[in-house]
């Protein structure tokens, strides 16, 4: 017995240190995904003879999907304009900006990087050229400006509305058009919740706020909150929430919108449901709304959903809506020290306004260009109809869920949703709450 | 080249063993003081400064001011009182199951030595992966069996979204995880209980009860200070089945507050520390839950010890 509870024990012990093991294979694996390798292959074709050395114009980019193809462009841009471009990717695994860091430590900086918005501007405001008069400014409004200042080309678009199954809308005879205020959506709630059986719905609406979905209540839903309703790029509500001061009749009409959407989504998939559920009850069209963003598209694709859908705006306040949340999550910035500001500039305009810049980024890339002069479409549903909305006048409202403090959204007022959701405090609860959580902000 | 070498003579036995004891001591010693240590007191000092882990910013000292704003984070409170109360009904569950599997398989019945491989397994299953399984489990399989059994109940719970479900649903999934790992210490105990005293008591006519209250469980003392002491850091230091059952969710209300029902404080101060990056204030908690989790530990030992008994 005694020998057997020893092999066992040394059993134990044996697996414990093959599973440590196996954790460090596991980094070690994630690193080598970090495209260093090809880095140091351009470098080397850097100083390969590119007789007006002025003219060269160094990208350091994050986005290792897109390196291939950002590459492939730029070569097609030497070969028509002679300035000579190069691309250099960390990203993935690899920080990108402890990575840039040491980059601007060497002797070649590049002239273009990338910044993901106040944080980033934040640390390497110093270092920031300005955009002034460019082409590319005029043909969109998601371009990263400080006090007026253009600072940062927008790379690709986001967006989330309320993504709605076009058949479903159609077969309970709902007409999108009529989703622009809170009691539109009522109407149309109220209607297809009557048709539940016929449709084949579990649900009207796919909502999530459950402890692993808090980014979508915390985070997109109270965006609403911050920039629903106003100008594209006003700040004023934010600015309030900033110093401490809750907008209470915004808040009001704010919890109206969110009750709705409670009321009429699955109280499982609320509740508990993760991603896939949330995500999956919209595929398996069990509900006809899902409160997600364009980034859902892969996760369609690779499930073969195909049926048709769309995005409606979300009424978060009261009044009329007809916009949905359209961000930016990185830009392209110069860096002031360049030598060759203008060629730089030169080709980040080309990219925006010329047909292969549009090919580039559409086709090649997959991403949603944020310039109003795109005529491509992506292939993917959602970013398509994303694409519209991005050509549309006022087609849309900012995004500022990521410039507020440290964890409040998903940490601060994200169990707030939760709670309201389970009917453990009513709507009046969840408003006061939501204002004393503001007013503990300093 | 050193002392002990060349000066044989001059130097007497006793202060040469004493260098050899060093030398050997040296590498372990070595490391526990760079990778406990050091960090150790560094973690005190930079729980008492306002330190945010931003590279090239210098930490300032504020005294004990992230110890004092813990006496008014009702959040605090809350996951105190959790993890107390998540800390007694596990290490109870775990010790009972543990104890009960392990008599179960020393007494003489067939496939005993599959039966204790069998209940060890799940100790060799990741916490994160034993949480997405007890999760589908909870979500899933619950609801479904509910049905089959046509118990309405179970069927309509979300047994994930109330506040007591979850804590219970969170001490299962650690008793399926850790009880196989106790019950072999129980094992390799109850198979040194000296059998001529057992023996003794069945010529007495002592039933299986008398046997275990009088014999058994006193002469397994030690083991159960071992395992209750186990379960009692382990369950105190709660975090990744956490992290995958129930990500410190469902929501409950404490003193006004909507607060996270399973957000025990391994979670709290990570959760502090890093999703609202107050780093310095998650370091002083850390500090705290060290100070407690070492008070109520040797509390625990020495009472348990004074119960053993000695051959």
């Amino acid at each position: 017995m005694k020998k057997l509870l020893s092999l066992l024990l040394t059993l134990v012990l044996v697996v414990g240190l093959l599973a440590a093991c196996g954790q460090d294979e596991d980094k070690n694996d994630g690193d080598t995904n970090t495209p260093a390798a090809e880095d140091k292959e351009e470098d080397k074709e850097e100083p390969a003879s590119e007789p007006d050395k002025e003219q060269e114009v160094v990208i350091y980019q994050n986005k290792v999907e897109i390196h291939e193809q950002l590459f492939a462009f730029a070569d097609a841009y030497t070969k028509e304009t002679g300035v000579k471009v190069t691309v250099k990717t960390s990203g993935g695994d690899s920080p990108y900006a402890e990575n840039l860091k040491a980059e601007f430590q060497s002797d070649r900086q590049p002239d273009i990087f990338v910044i993901e918005g106040m944080g980033g501007y934040n640390t390497w405001k110093s270092q920031l050229g300005k955009f002034d008069g460019d082409e590319w400014i005029d043909l969109t409004s998601l371009e990263f400006a400080i006090d007026g200042d253009v600072i940062g080309f927008p790379v690709a678009v986001e967006a989330w509305g309320m993504a709605y199954n076009v058949r479903i809308l159609e077969e309970a005879g709902v007409d999108p058009a009529t989703l622009t205020s809170q009691e539109g959506y009522k109407t149309a709630f109220e209607k297809i919740d009557s048709m539940k059986e016929e449709l084949g719905l579990d649900s009207v609406v796919s909502m999530a706020a459950g402890p692993d979905m808090r980014w979508v209540t915390g985070l997109h839903n109270f965006n609403g909150y911050l920039s629903a309703g106003l100008e594209y790029g006003d700040r004023s509500v934010l600015d309030k929430l900033l110093a401490g001061e809750a907008d209470e009749a915004r808040l009001t009409e704010y919890a109206d919108w969110v009750e709705l959407l409670f009321n009429y989504a699955d109280r499982g998939v609320l509740l508990q449901g993760n991603y896939d559920a949330q995500v999956g009850a919209f595929a398996m069209e069990k509900a006809a709304f899902v409160h997600q963003g364009n980034w859902i598209d892969p996760w369609l694709a690779e499930n073969g959903v195909d049926f048709d859908m769309a995005y409606a705006p979300h009424a978060s306040v009261g009044g009329e809506h007809n916009a949905i949340f359209i961000g930016a999550p990185s830009y392209y910035v110069l860096n002031v020290n360049s030598e060759n500001l203008e060629a730089t500039r030169a080709f980040l305009n080309y990219m925006a306004t010329s047909e292969a810049g549009h090919n580039y980024m559409v086709n090649e890339a997959k991403m949603i260009p944020a310039f109003t002069n795109v005529t491509l479409t992506p292939d993917a549903p959602l970013s398509a109809n994303v694409a519209t909305w991005v050509a549309k006048e006022g087609g849309a409202y900012t995004w500022l869920q990521n410039d507020m403090p440290d964890g409040f959204g998903m940490g601060t007022i994200a169990p707030i949703y939760e709670a309201f959701g389970k009917g453990d405090i009513d709507k009046a609860e969840f408003i006061a709450q939501l204002i004393s959580k503001i007013e503990e902000i300093q | 080249m050193y002392g002990f070498e060349l000066g044989d003579d001059n130097m007497s036995r006793q202060s040469k063993e004493k260098i050899y004891f060093w030398l050997f001591l040296a590498p372990a010693l070595l490391a526990f003081i760079i990778v406990v240590i050091i960090p150790f007191f560094m973690g005190i000092y930079y729980s008492m400064t306002d330190w945010t882990a931003i590279a090239g910013e210098e930490a300032t000292f504020i005294g004990i001011e992230n110890y004092k704003s813990m006496f008014t984070d009702t959040a605090f409170h809350y996951s105190f009182i959790r993890t107390f109360s998540f800390t007694i009904i596990s290490v109870l569950s775990i010790n009972f199951i543990a104890l009960s599997l392990a008599i179960l398989v020393t007494r003489e019945i067939k496939f005993k030595n599959f039966f204790r491989a069998g209940f060890f397994i799940p100790n060799l299953i990741g916490g994160l992966v034993l949480g997405y399984i007890w999760q589908f489990i909870f979500k899933s399989v619950a609801p479904e069996i509910g049905e089959i059994i046509g118990f309405q109940w179970l069927q309509d719970a979300l047994l994930l979204t109330e506040s007591d479900t979850a804590l219970v649903a969170v001490v299962m999934a650690f008793t399926w995880q850790y009880a196989g790992y106790i019950m072999m210490i129980y094992v390799a105990a109850l198979l040194n209980v000296p059998q001529e005293l057992i023996e003794a008591s069945q010529i007495d006519g002592a039933n299986f009860f008398q046997r275990l209250r009088n014999i058994t469980i006193p002469m397994i003392a030690q083991a159960f200070t071992i395992s209750s002491f186990l379960t009692l850091v382990t369950s105190f230091k709660q975090y990744d089945i956490i992290i995958a059952l129930t990500n410190g969710g469902p929501t409950s209300e404490f003193a006004g507050e909507i607060v996270n029902s399973t957000e025990f404080l391994a979670v709290y101060i990570y959760n502090v520390a890093f999703k609202y990056n107050r780093m310095a204030e998650g370091q002083a908690r850390a500090v705290v839950f060290f100070l407690i989790l070492l008070v109520v530990s040797i509390v625990q030992v020495y009472y348990n010890q004074k119960k053993e008994v000695e051959m």
